[in-house]
């Protein structure tokens, strides 16, 4: 049964699947070419390796094309396609349809496969004598990675998975057996409104950046024992071992700030699998980092240095598998897709593994190990045993994030631990404070030998004086109120920023080798503290403590941190009064006005600002939040709407006609007042004063003879300290009376006029009935506010350590030249 | 004895440490007969029974959840989540409760949920009219 299906655009589609398959032959044949050219003998012939060149050109021009084609497809909204169907939606901000791009695996894939593509041109122009093996190893790891983007059946099984596949083949539905199906796809799935965050324009590309140039390290390690250039690979790699770490953690930290910034967790880390998988092959590399220093230096270390080299591209594919394949399943708040390509992933990790342990066991007796030991007051020692703790964290996250993956292997049916985040926080604290107390001792070490009497008064001193600052913050922070551990880390930490300090100031006296880890280091050190206080005392300020609903509760310890409030009633919630505002909608977002005034004893407003988080109401998502903070310099003040009985957009529009008929549900029996001018009405919640009666009161179209009466009501409403006006109004016409209600919804009222009696001097008395709203009806939000202390520590950390590592990255291309 | 092999001695410890603690600190999947046997924390798997009433009221506490779930043996349970109704709660079919038991009530500390609409399933929305919506 063939159909003529009507208006799909197909070409953009077949264009891109077209260049998938190119991008896919092409780097196979250069990963071909370019092993016939490392392996050649003949020195004078280089057809294969402009072959190879060839090759990765065409690859990457082709990349390209596939990214051109899926960015026409989304931009112009082709919801024929797939992918522009389930990540987009014609409501979608531009900027966000950037998003959307790399919303998906195949998207994401294309991005890494795009920064491998820029890597291999800047390896063909730079590695010179390594152009031929590390770009082998470069283009089979591209091939590998093309082959994700496929999508054609090979042998009965589909293979990777194309952004290309349109609609109407990955969704099996009725519709689609009519020819003009399309006109009856309105809009696509839209973008999950967690990730229309500007932070998820620059995130992805940062992280991905960080995955595609591990490759680098681990393509010279291979290249280097194949090659038998053992010990020569080993200097050339260490810049871009620094690019990889760099670029990996800022894309990690990236992530942090946008989980704070979007998420509603109420942190910046919560040692979930995604983030642990980012997190995993960074250890490893900035441990590989380390000792290729150290062999660098002194010829020590060279197994350490070359496995951590290894295993680190090895990490970044198993952490690729773990958050991929679906093989998390139930342990993870992120729901993964499983888009069938399980095996293809482990293959992906199988290869690279088994080049690695290949390489190693293949040259093993030729390996340049040192037989010497290191001298115990040496640099190189402590640096190594630095590298080795960084690994057995690294081993710890991997341990506990892969118990799906244990259970799988082993048919056990082991659940995560109950509370995985004290686990993971007491072990890496643990591993933090040695990490850190050596990254400040080995400042004060020497290569090969070291005076020990210097060296332990400089230690020392920095040691008293590092525990004397620690006191300090421990104590004004209430780090100590936590585990010990934390403690130790705080002290570990601060006595790397002031060893590291103290290189700093050595270089300004001329020594400026060392500034760019000494920056670096400080920043790390920053990071630790910042990360420690605010995710250690970070402070819940909505506990909710004054009902007693379910008093049973109080026996589990819950904390209760929500904390539910009315339009316009203050709360007193920490050192601040709160108050819900109300809201505004700015579609599809729906605004929260809640201000937040600190009083002085003398009742005086010392500060007072207003935070405006918001919420979706998201027919495929239900109700999906977004905090806002305030910023101070030294603490924030998160605030996010957790529960809110707001309506979905498309209730509302159909909502709006009707109402008037239930609206007496929407209030208390009224109660009248019979007053004059000048009089005062209390009502629960403020006051009205009636100002005086308008004798010409209007309303709206309709026209009054000569003989009729309308007066309408002046009312001044104060409630809560806001001033309201209105004027219901009372009428006579042609004999019957009428009168005309008015509401002031952010007072919760409603009032009427209802009876104007006039009185023998000259005055009216008039009835004013008052509807004010019961308070099931008043409208409230559901919020929780965290204090976060001193988290500005972490950002700055992190700016400083990406500082370091870029002078350090420069230090060491130089060294490169000179060499 | 040598200084590496004092350092080796050391790495392994710490390594057999984190197994152990891992292990050790590894929770269970169960049922909720299991949960009511055993003290301790536990993970459950099951189906909410959108059948039965689903308890949140705000105004009368922001921090109380209740709703029945099926286990996978069909053993049904109430549940109590002291926290506001997580967001995407209506929208999930299949959830995972941690939590343990108390007084015949199933008090969950965490709930993860696992949403079919988000990403499985695709249901596609077609508007009736062809000249529909925009």
């Amino acid at each position: 049964m063939n159909i003529a299906y009507q208006g799909e655009h197909l070409l953009p589609g077949q264009l891109g699947q077209f260049f998938i398959i190119l991008a896919f032959g092409s780097a196979l044949f250069s990963t071909i070419s370019y092993y016939f050219a490392a392996t050649s003998t003949n020195k004078f012939d280089d057809s294969w390796q402009w072959m190879g060149r060839i090759g990765h050109f065409i690859n990457t021009i082709s990349v390209i094309g596939v990214g051109a084609c899926l960015f026409y497809i989304i931009y112009n909204s082709l919801f024929e396609y797939y992918y522009a169907w389930a990540h987009s939606s014609r409501t979608l901000p531009v900027y966000f349809i950037i998003s959307s791009f790399w919303d998906g695996q195949e998207g994401s894939f294309w991005l890494w496969g795009f920064w491998q593509a820029v890597l291999g041109n800047i390896l063909i122009w730079k590695a010179k004598s390594w152009e031929k093996p590390v770009m082998t190893v470069l283009s089979l790891a591209q091939t590998l990675l093309t082959s994700f983007l496929l999508g054609v059946e090979i042998f009965g099984a589909r293979v990777g998975s194309s952004p290309f596949l349109l609609l109407r083949q990955a969704i099996d539905a009725p519709i689609f057996s009519r020819p003009e199906y399309l006109s009856f796809i309105k809009d696509g799935q839209g973008l999950n409104p967690l990730l229309q965050n500007y932070w998820m324009i620059i995130h992805p590309p940062i992280l991905f950046l960080g995955f595609a140039s591990m490759i680098v390290p681990f393509a010279y390690a291979v290249a280097g024992l194949w090659q038998k250039r053992y010990k020569e690979w080993i200097q050339p790699a260490i810049p871009y071992a620094l690019f990889a770490v760099m670029v990996l953690g800022t894309g990690v930290i990236m992530g942090s700030r946008w989980a704070y910034e979007s998420l509603n967790f109420g942190g910046f880390w919560a040692w979930d699998p995604v983030e642990n998988a980012a997190f995993i092959p960074w250890l490893t590399l900035i441990g590989a980092v380390h000792v290729m220093i150290v062999y660098k230096n002194t010829g020590q270390a060279y197994f350490t240095a070359t496995f951590l080299t290894l295993i680190s591209f090895v990490l970044v594919l198993y952490a690729s598998f773990l958050t991929r394949s679906g093989v998390l399943g139930d342990t993870s708040v992120h729901s993964f897709t499983d888009l069938g390509m399980f095996w293809h992933l482990v293959i992906d990790v199988a290869v690279f593994f088994i080049i690695a342990i290949f390489v190693v066991v293949l040259r093993w007796k030729e390996l340049p190990i040192s037989k010497k030991e290191e001298e115990t007051y040496s640099r190189e020692f402590w640096m190594f045993v630095g590298a080795v703790f960084l690994a057995l964290s690294c081993l710890q996250l991997i341990v506990v994030t892969s118990i799906p993956v244990w259970n799988a292997m082993f048919k056990t049916h082991v659940a995560p631990p109950s509370n995985p985040v004290t686990l993971y926080n007491v072990f890496q604290a643990g591993f933090a404070v040695v990490v850190t107390l050596l990254a400040g001792v080995t400042q004060f070490l020497k290569y090969k030998k070291t005076d020990t009497t210097r060296f332990f008064i400089t230690s020392i001193i920095y040691a008293v004086f590092s525990a004397l600052i620690t006191a300090l913050v421990v104590y004004a922070t209430g780090v100590y109120h936590l585990r010990f551990v934390f403690t130790l880390m705080a002290f570990g930490a601060v006595y790397s920023v002031l060893a590291n300090a103290k290189v700093l100031s050595d270089v300004f006296k001329g020594k400026t080798k060392l500034a760019g880890s000494a920056v670096a280091h400080i920043g790390f050190g920053l990071i630790m503290v910042g990360a420690l206080i605010s995710a250690g005392t970070s402070k819940v300020i909505s506990q909710n403590d004054t009902m007693d609903y379910s008093a049973d509760f109080d026996k589990t310890n819950n904390p209760r941190e929500n904390i539910m409030i009315y339009k316009n009633e203050p709360v007193k919630m920490g050192d601040y009064t709160v108050t819900y505002l109300g809201d505004s909608v700015s579609t599809p977002n729906h605004y929260f006005k809640v201000d937040y005034k600190r009083i002085d004893a003398a009742g005086k407003i010392t500060e007072e600002f207003i935070l405006k988080p918001n919420s979706q109401a998201n027919r495929k998502m239900g109700l999906v939040s977004s905090p806002d903070t305030k910023h101070y310099l030294f603490h924030d003040l998160y605030t996010h709407v957790s529960m809110v009985p707001i309506k979905y957009q498309d209730d509302e529009q159909a909502d709006g006609g009707h109402g008037e008929e239930n609206d007496s549900l929407n209030y208390n029996p009224p109660i009248t007042h019979q007053v004059k001018i000048g009089d005062t009405i209390p009502f629960r919640e403020g006051y009205i004063v009636l100002q005086s009666l308008n004798k010409e009161a209007h309303v709206q179209n309709i026209p009054l003879g000569p003989n009729d009466v309308a007066v309408g009501a002046t009312l001044k409403i104060v409630s809560h300290g806001t001033t309201y006006t209105t004027e219901p109004v009372f009428m006579i016409k042609n004999g019957s009376v009428f009168d005309f209600a008015r509401k002031v919804d952010d007072a919760g009222l409603k009032l009427r006029l209802s009876k104007l009696t006039p009185t023998k001097n000259g005055d009216a008395l008039v009835d004013i009935m008052v509807y004010d709203q019961p308070e099931s009806k008043k409208p409230y939000i559901v919020m929780r506010a965290i204090e976060f202390p001193y988290i500005n520590f972490l950002w700055t950390g992190t700016v400083i350590m990406v500082i370091g590592f870029l002078m350090s990255i420069f230090r060491r291309r130089k060294e490169l030249k000179t060499a | 004895m040598k200084k590496s092999s004092i350092f080796g001695i050391i790495v392994i410890a710490i390594t057999i440490a984190i197994v152990i603690c891992t292990y050790g600190s590894a929770s269970i999947y169960g049922t909720f007969t299991d949960a009511q046997k055993n003290s301790g924390e536990l993970h459950i798997i099951g189906h909410v029974d959108k059948q039965k009433a689903m308890q949140y009221d705000a105004r009368k506490d922001a921090n109380y959840f209740s709703f029945y779930m099926r286990d996978t043996l069909g053993k049904e349970c109430k549940v109590v989540y002291t926290n506001t109704k997580p967001e995407d709660f209506d929208s999930s079919d299949k959830i995972v409760l941690v939590g343990h038991m108390a007084g015949g009530e199933f008090h969950a500390s965490h709930i993860l949920m696992k949403c079919p609409s988000k990403y499985k399933n695709d249901k596609i929305e077609v508007s009736a009219t062809k000249q529909g919506s925009i």
